[in-house]
């Protein structure tokens, strides 16, 4: 009998994007044991994303992979991080997550969650994507929702609530829809990944 | 009357089920540009979404995807 515990031990994450979503995704991941993840961002921590995101003042300025493999290991020593700090494509996706067990689609353009999920499904056999789509705004906790759509494909949000549309992201909502793709994450780690 | 499924509810269509995933975009009024659509558990690829007959009694999902993470 494997115990739940060995089980995320030797489960490996892809995460796209380190923002609200991806750096919360990658925390709740660490404290829960999951073994491995593959982090992957352009972008460096701005002041602007301390409202909400997993990194602190004195990391400004730093790229966010080396920012938040910095945290991850504070929390968690054993967690192993492997980190690209550059730009996804359809053509790098599947490289570079080739070992995930499970992708977080943490983006925040609508047309690049479209893209890793449509070459998560369409290129690649095994990973499950976890996607999130609806989010930005404030209250409204019950709304976020996770579903199942097929096999390999599981949407987490209202589905409505867009940055455009809602002027602004909270620490609080973005965390709501990041913990329920940490969840999903997890509970596909135990009951599925490695059963 | 002709039927899909479409994100888990059925909808009838009078004059017969559009063509195409193309074509079903443009009677829901929806931004082919943000929407990844799988037409009974199978991903279409946008590039396809003109190429990709529909039958009746087939299940779509279509996933609009607004901005924020």
């Amino acid at each position: 009998m494997v115990s739940i515990n060995e089980k995320l031990q030797c489960g490996v994450v892809g995460i796209a994007g380190l923002g609200g979503l991806g750096s919360t995704v990658a925390v709740a991941l660490t404290r829960a044991g999951v073994g491995k993840l593959i982090i992957v961002d352009f972008d460096h921590v701005d002041k602007s994303n301390l409202s909400r995101q997993q990194y602190f003042t004195d990391q400004i300025g730093k790229t966010k992979v080396e920012a938040l493999t910095e945290n991850l290991q504070r929390i968690n020593s054993d967690v192993e991080v492997i980190g690209y700090q550059q730009r996804l494509n359809a053509g790098s996706v599947p490289e570079i997550f080739a070992d995930a067990d499970v992708i977080a689609e943490c983006f925040d353009k609508a047309e690049e969650k479209r893209m890793i999920v449509e070459t998560v499904l369409s290129r690649m056999d095994k990973p499950i994507v976890v996607t999130v789509s609806g989010l930005a705004g404030y209250g409204n906790s019950n709304t976020i929702q996770t579903r199942r759509i097929s096999k390999r494909l599981i949407l987490v949000g209202d589905g409505k609530s867009g940055i455009d549309s809602c002027k602004v992201l909270t620490a609080s909502r973005v965390g709501i829809a990041a913990c329920h793709q940490a969840n999903a994450i997890i509970e596909v780690l135990i009951d599925e990944i490695n059963k | 009357m002709e039927t899909l499924k479409i994100n888990g509810v059925e909808k009838e269509f009078a004059a017969g089920i559009p063509a195409t995933v193309v074509e079903l975009l443009k009677q829901l009024d929806i931004e082919a540009a943000t929407v990844v659509a799988e037409i009974d558990g199978q991903i279409v690829e946008q590039a396809k979404f003109d190429q990709a007959a529909l039958r009746k009694g087939q299940s779509i999902e279509l996933i609009r995807f607004v901005p924020g993470g």
